[in-house]
């Protein structure tokens, strides 16, 4: 069981970033990431923090990125190309120092996890609604990741999903997270309950590994408790084999 | 006057609740039900006016036998019981094929209270078998009654009844779950507390005083103990991840839990006075469901450490941990007998749940049930039948089958039962 959940962690991580050897994914890690070519991570250490300072305060609502950061990313800029690989097409400099301040995990994972305005525009989000996962419409609505029976390994379909959210808690610092992990109706309910908080712990640590902070996120089980589907058979049961992502105040 | 008054208002009164659509119905039996005639007990006004309700008490005594499915209940409701036991033809009752009589009367006693005495007479053998007087308030004659059905049961059989101790459970209804608690024949029942969120898993304190329970109120689970004398209730376990599963240590000082504050679902021993949770079972597997033995030495508890849900005991002397289950591949929720020696346990089998029973000295398992949704199995006192929950045509009812698995019966309403435990 432990090593299927490493499995499915660490595959989720490099599945997304064929370059560079994802580590465990602090902030700091990331931003120093965003140079594939001669990063590794083990220096992030020194000048990153400040980026992630700086991504923390001007992540806030979306606005701007700060000065710091901005410089600091302007002279990673050239080495974007890591990002794009992953599908994410960095248009403006101040891009850059966006994802390698925030998220190396963004460009790590495939990563539509664009915080800020100009990384959500590559991926032809509209900002505004990248940003605000409170807003229907935005990809942070979604809030839902379904299980197989008897697993709480996170399927690769939920990928994207997590780096958004990701991406959102670590430029959203007083942002919270309740992980809320689900089973289906079978067996022993404290057994289910169990296996729900397996599956939060498994989406919990997933966005851990995404950098974002223990801090700001719970992970609890509600069993078989609260199924979307009541039905008594297997289409319900994958309904409510699930774990939901509610953030603080919903 | 007034007393009736007063009384007959108690009874209504209590009688609003939700059990007024509480219906038992009673599955197999003995092979041998004994031939028993119980009297409707003879009411005495002495100088004061009794309660015409008081009457009942033969009659509860006589559901609680009847429904056990040991006896088999010979017609007597024209005969009331006579004024002492050497009045009653006890030829006569043998005739109507009655092998034991159970006679009765209600007194007035002392401070508005009342006297219950019963006698219960060998029918073939014409001799006393037991005699006694109880004496009661007007509401607690319920309670006489299924102490009464208790000590004729053991009269009768030699082993004592389950009547008079009490069960909790969780009542979802109107979207609402109640946790209730009821007489075993489940009547009296009083909420507890209410909730719109989940309730689970209630646990009766070694006293019958408390209760522990898992309530959802906060949006994930918090362990919460609560008297039943006055209602207060705090929470004891409100670790950040879940908390859940409590089960009392047999002097009530403790609860073993399961937190997932450290890593994920383990079991904790949780001491009620300081609060503090101490770590018990370590490893990643998923280790609930724990339970005391009732001389206090081990653990029982589910875990998935073998790579299937089994249920395992752990030494509370050395800790060392020992698997109990072996048979199938899902093996949860353990209850344990009063004396130790039984272990009832849900199985399944492909993709039914039964309660299952094991006799832990030989290992020797067997399945009870032929229900295919059972949960939460807990023994009767007397450790003779486990009461569990099950789904009837997808609705939450409760049953109880004898540790035999011959007798059945089942108690549903409208809403769904679930969570069931028995207390003293």
């Amino acid at each position: 069981m432990k090593y299927l959940l490493h499995f499915a962690l660490v595959s989720l991580l490099l599945s997304g970033c064929a370059d560079t050897p994802l580590k465990e994914a602090s902030i700091e890690d990331r931003s120093v990431k965003t140079v594939p070519s001669q990063s590794d991570p083990a220096q992030g250490g020194s000048t990153q923090p400040g980026d992630a300072s700086a991504v923390g305060t001007a992540g806030a609502p979306g606005a701007g990125v700060s000065s710091r950061a901005l410089t600091e990313g302007a002279g990673k800029a050239p080495t974007s190309s890591g990002v794009e690989t992953h599908g994410v097409v960095v248009q403006s400099p101040e891009a850059i120092p966006l994802t390698a301040t925030g998220e190396k995990m963004a460009q790590a994972d495939s990563a539509k996890g664009g915080a800020q305005a100009e990384h959500a525009d590559a991926l032809k989000f509209d900002p505004q609604q990248v940003l605000d996962p409170k807003d229907p419409k935005s990809p942070l609505a979604q809030r839902r990741l379904l299980f197989d029976y008897d697993s709480a390994a996170i399927r690769d379909e939920y990928r994207t999903l997590l780096e958004m959210h990701a991406q959102y808690l670590k430029n959203e610092k007083s942002a919270r997270l309740i992980l809320q992990g689900h089973a289906d109706e079978r067996g022993s309910r404290e057994y289910n309950l169990a296996l729900g908080q397996r599956r939060s712990e498994s989406v919990y640590k997933a966005l851990n590994l995404l950098g974002v902070p223990d801090a700001q996120m719970e992970a609890v089980s509600l069993g078989e408790e609260k199924p979307v589907s009541e039905g008594h058979d297997e289409t319900s049961w994958a309904q409510n084999r699930r774990a939901e992502l509610l953030y603080q105040g919903e | 006057m007034f007393i009736r008054l007063l009384v007959a208002a108690l009874l209504v009164l209590s009688a609003v609740p939700a059990w007024a659509a509480m219906t038992i119905e009673i599955v197999g039996g003995a092979s041998n039900r004994i031939p028993l005639a119980v009297l409707p007990f003879s009411v005495k006004p002495g100088n004061g006016v009794l309660p015409a309700p008081v009457v009942a008490v033969a009659e509860v005594v006589a559901a609680d036998l009847g429904r056990s499915g040991y006896f088999r209940m010979v017609d007597s409701q024209d005969s009331a019981s006579p004024p002492d036991p050497q009045s009653l033809s006890l030829p006569v009752w043998k005739g109507r094929g009655a092998d034991a009589v159970l006679m009765g009367q209600v007194l007035p006693a002392e401070g508005g209270r009342l006297e219950v005495r019963f006698w219960l007479l060998d029918a073939v053998r014409q001799t006393q078998l037991a005699a006694m007087a109880f004496v009661s308030s007007p509401a607690g004659l319920r309670v006489v009654a299924h102490k009464i059905a208790d000590l004729v049961h053991e009269a009768l059989l030699g082993e004592p009844g389950s009547y008079s101790g009490r069960i909790a459970y969780i009542l979802k209804r109107g979207g609402r779950y109640e946790l209730q608690v009821a007489d075993a024949d489940s009547q009296n029942a009083v909420t507890i507390t209410t909730s719109p969120e989940p309730l689970i898993s209630p646990a009766w304190s070694p006293d019958g005083q408390r209760l522990a329970y898992v309530s959802f109120e906060d949006k994930k689970p918090v362990i919460y103990v609560q008297n039943l004398a006055d209602g207060g209730r705090r929470a004891v376990a409100k670790f950040r991840g879940s908390n859940s599963a409590p089960a009392w240590s047999p002097d009530g000082r403790k609860l073993a839990v399961t937190l997932s504050k450290d890593e994920t679902s383990q079991i904790y021993m949780l001491d009620l006075d300081s609060g503090a949770a101490t770590r018990f079972t370590q490893g990643g597997a998923l280790d609930t469901e724990p339970l005391f033995s009732p001389d206090g030495r081990w653990l029982f508890f589910t875990s998935n450490r073998g790579g299937t849900p089994q249920i395992y005991k752990a030494s509370l002397d050395d800790g060392g941990i020992k698997r109990v289950t072996f048979e199938g591949a899902y093996n949860v929720s353990p209850a344990l007998s009063p004396d130790g020696k039984t272990l009832a346990f849900i199985h399944r089998r492909e993709t039914r749940f039964h309660v299952a029973v094991m006799d832990l000295a030989s290992g020797q398992m067997q399945v009870l049930t032929d229900t295919v949704h059972d949960e939460s199995p807990s023994f009767a006192p007397n450790g003779r039948q486990i009461l569990y929950a099950t789904l009837v045509n997808g609705r939450g009812v409760l049953a109880t089958v004898s540790v035999d698995g011959k007798i059945r019966q089942r108690l549903s309403q409208s809403g769904d039962l679930r969570e069931p435990t028995w207390g003293r």
